[in-house]
């Protein structure tokens, strides 16, 4: 598959944490993680483009949500209660993308 | 061969010879037909109706596994009582959009507001992720190989994976072209949200 041409930022933009379902400040009271897994058919642009228009990312933030799932096989691209991860999951199901819901810590 | 999907003042649009249609509306056929659950007589009714499957189970076919995944990685009891509440809907809703693509191509011309355009997403990806199980595109490596048949000369008498990696190398062309669109979509409408007058900026 080709690469699409990428601009990768290492820090989300100031004001993204805001966008997110917790701020970094109750993170540790958040119990769940949607996880979003590799695989070599989903494109890299069409991943990024699920991550800007349903969670509201910048495409900065999306673009590298999207590279850690390619070349480390997963990333947590959102946290919350089980309720909303889980419902996040069908949403990803729904785009082809494979994501899972685990309770946080379990990544290691 | 198809002019790809583009975004312009249209909208989102692309153009298909009759042949192309054809195959796509076969292969949208193919993965409604995949995801529609086996309607059992005893079932009741009632439990249809609100979306509930109380005997769902883990779909056998490895492409219907991965239309309809685990939400647990290691827990096949969650994921299970999971599939029970979600799995139907899911499968309706995955079949609506490959069956409202599959009606936009009646036209000559395609030509996809938002949500169109939406349906048209997910119903690329899911063909692609079933003809890729059928391919057994399942590394990087495997994606290259299939990505390397690149025409008719490459398929023999009875070659069916050529045939098949030939299928889905177009509908992934179609989808890169549909995505770049989409995005081009979002940053004009994203613009016009910040304030500015972005050039060319049709519904969706």
């Amino acid at each position: 598959m080709e690469a699409m041409s990428l601009s990768v930022a290492t820090e989300p933009s100031p004001g993204l944490r805001e966008q997110t379902t917790a701020g970094t400040d109750t993170a540790h009271l958040v119990p769940w993680n949607l996880v979003v897994w590799n695989d070599p058919v989903n494109l890299m642009s069409y991943v990024s483009y699920v991550f800007q228009t349903y969670f509201g990312y910048t495409e900065a933030k999306a673009d590298a949500l999207m590279m850690q799932v390619h070349t480390e096989g997963r990333s947590i691209v959102s946290h919350g209660s089980k309720e909303t991860v889980e419902r996040q999951a069908v949403a990803m199901h729904n785009y082809g993308l494979w994501a899972t819901v685990e309770r946080a810590g379990e990544d290691g | 061969m198809a002019e790809p999907f583009t975004y312009g003042r249209k909208g989102i649009s692309a153009r298909f010879e009759d042949a192309e249609r054809e195959l796509l509306r076969g292969l949208f056929r193919d993965v409604v037909a995949l995801l529609e659950p086996d309607e059992r007589p005893d079932e009741d009714p009632l439990a249809a109706l609100v979306g509930i499957s109380p005997d769902a189970s883990e779909p056998e076919d490895p492409a219907v596994r991965r239309l309809l995944p685990n939400v647990s990685r290691d827990d096949a009891e969650a994921s299970l009582e999971f599939r029970r509440f979600t799995e139907r809907s899911l499968r309706e809703t995955k079949a609506g959009a490959l069956r409202a693509a599959a009606l936009g191509l009646e036209a000559r011309d395609v030509v996809l507001d938002g949500a169109a355009a939406a349906h048209w997403a997910t119903a690329l990806t899911d063909v692609r992720l079933v003809l890729a199980e059928r391919l057994g595109i399942r590394t990087e490596e495997d994606a290259e190989r299939v990505h390397a048949v690149a025409d008719w000369s490459d398929v023999g008498d009875d070659d069916v994976d050529a045939y098949l990696a030939l299928v889905y190398n177009f509908v992934t062309w179609l989808q890169t072209t549909l995505v770049d669109a989409m995005m081009a979509a979002h940053r004009a409408q994203a613009g016009r949200t910040r304030g500015g007058n972005a050039p060319g900026a049709g519904k969706g």
